[in-house]
């Protein structure tokens, strides 16, 4: 029974494909290059990111998936060295102002050295940890523009 | 609305005590509260509980410990601000006139989860994306420097403050001082936060027994009133944010000032939420005790530390007295009465007249904070 458990576990690190933790947030688009998915309220045109249910402007439950920019600048940062398991530490996280006005936290994958408040980025997706079965864990991303 | 003091504080020195209960580590804290208030068990109306990550019924296996049980017991999470919402709950209790006598709870064990960063909600999209505490103060921390000059070796001077307080007071978790260049070369934890910007985790807890007019006169000849009682939660988002302005706190101060009819300059001694350095520095702009960009100065100037004009977190604050999230606002609220009684011992401000204390926290996404709470109280 054990060893049947252990080949199972084997058998899926043998197979580990990557997945994304939050798979409705980015869309792949023309040429394989990706979308950051959000919400538009049908009823106010309010931006949400996710996608929100209900405005959180006029409460219409009638809310558009859009693609939100993927372009913006970084407000701040921080390189993150202690984190629950799972994550690969260090890694920089930051809170991007889109160009849409909207601000999202996300993964930067940029150097240490060349991280900067305001410096401009563009969306990408890369891997920011490893799952349960050793699978790749992915996301949206932000790279120096 | 009836005037509300407070007639018995409890506290256990704060640490970790991975063997007890919960209840284990509350009890003492409450059985303390109610001896010194000088009330009968039988008295006791209410109890409410605050504790983050307590489980159900603490505030009950607390009290059955005691075998007093019976009356109206709630339990309240609120985050970091679980037990000073539980005052504030307590505090309209007696105020309304619902209730003479209640008891009000904080406590927390954080050992159970051995260690690390705080659990946070994974439903919060931005937890699911790697956020954590020591993060979200490291982007306010990061944007401040940026924004008004400060170094990230002037930002650890609010640790040095810290433990120069906590090393006072016996019941701080950490009761040791530390240099500038230790707290620069300590581990790198969330940059720009070494390992000793950032609040222990640890285990603790603390009561309050509170009481209409009446029953405090008889008890105590001066007893120490509740002047303000607030509770605010964040303003929702998902736009931008100037993340170097404490907006809700900056918000709850300016009620809770009008409530207690008192200005930043009437305050002698604060216990503010200082989970990392720069929240301390944040909130000495929220409170109004500096302008904005002004924290730093007012620091150094030496006036929030003992024997200055503002004395800010005499306890040593979240950064050396612990925080053991529920518990926090209980026992800061505790260090704010003894401090006014003038029984606080080595970490005592001499003279103390009017103290606040505030708990904010709870990292959401798309507020500045989950909640806040901000007491103001008067001898």
């Amino acid at each position: 029974m054990s060893q049947a458990v252990d080949l199972a576990v084997h058998h899926d690190l043998a197979n580990a494909e990557p997945r994304f933790v939050a798979p409705a947030l980015v869309e792949s688009g023309a040429a394989g290059a990706p979308r950051l998915i959000g919400g538009r309220c049908a009823k106010c045109g309010a931006l949400s990111f996710p996608r929100a249910a209900v405005c959180t402007e006029c409460m219409s439950e009638e809310i558009e998936k859009t693609e939100l920019a993927g372009t913006g600048r970084v407000y701040s940062y921080s390189m993150v060295h202690q984190a629950p398991k799972g994550w690969s530490v260090p890694y920089a996280l930051g809170y991007v102002d889109l160009t849409d006005k909207v601000r999202v936290l996300a993964h930067i994958d940029v150097p240490e050295s060349a991280l900067a408040i305001d410096m401009p980025v563009r969306l990408s997706v890369g891997r920011v940890g490893t799952g349960p079965a050793g699978e790749p864990l992915m996301s949206y991303t932000f790279v120096q523009a | 609305m009836r005037d509300v003091f407070v007639i018995g504080t409890g506290l256990i020195p704060f640490g970790k005590y991975p063997d007890k209960t919960l209840a284990e580590i509350g009890w003492p804290a409450v059985k303390e509260a109610i001896v010194e208030s000088g009330v009968p068990p039988k008295s006791i109306e209410a109890v409410y509980c605050g504790t983050a990550l307590g489980g159900m019924l603490a505030g009950q296996r607390v009290m059955k410990s005691l075998g007093i049980t019976g009356m109206s017991i709630i339990n309240i999470e609120n985050a970091c601000s679980s037990s000073s919402s539980a005052l504030a709950e307590a505090w309209t209790s007696v105020a309304s006139g619902r209730h003479d006598v209640v008891v009000v709870i904080g406590v927390e064990k954080l050992t159970k989860f051995g260690g690390g960063t705080l659990p946070l909600e994974r439903e919060d999209w931005e937890v699911n994306q790697g956020m954590v505490m020591p993060a979200l103060y490291a982007m306010r921390a990061r944007r401040y420097m940026h924004d008004y000059g400060l170094t990230a070796r002037q930002l650890g001077e609010v640790s040095v403050k810290a433990h120069e307080h906590g090393a006072l007071n016996p019941n701080a978790q950490i009761r040791k001082r530390v240099t500038i260049d230790e707290v620069m070369a300590s581990r790198p934890v969330a940059d720009p936060f070494t390992l000793w910007h950032c609040c222990p985790t640890g285990d603790g807890a603390a009561a309050l027994v509170i009481a209409s007019a009446d029953v405090a006169r008889k008890q105590k000849a001066q007893p120490v009133r509740v002047a303000a009682s607030e509770v605010t939660s964040g303003i929702y988002t998902n736009g931008y944010r100037d993340m170097t302005w404490a907006e809700l706190t900056a918000r709850g101060a300016k009620h809770a000032y009008e409530m207690a009819g008192v200005g930043p300059k009437d305050i002698d001694v604060a216990e503010i939420h200082d989970a990392f350095t720069i929240a301390e520095l944040m909130y000495y702009e929220a409170f109004g005790f500096c302008e904005r960009g002004g924290a730093y100065g007012l620091l150094s100037s030496g006036a929030t530390s003992l024997g200055g004009d503002i004395v800010v977190n005499p306890s040593g604050g979240l950064l050396s007295r612990g925080h053991p999230v529920g518990a926090t606002g209980a026992a800061q609220a505790v260090e704010i009465v003894r401090q006014l009684e003038g029984r606080a011992g080595k970490h005592q401000v001499e003279g103390a007249k009017v103290g606040l204390a505030h708990a904010t926290g709870g990292g959401i996404a798309g507020l500045d904070h989950g909640a806040c709470s901000i007491h103001v109280f008067a001898r």
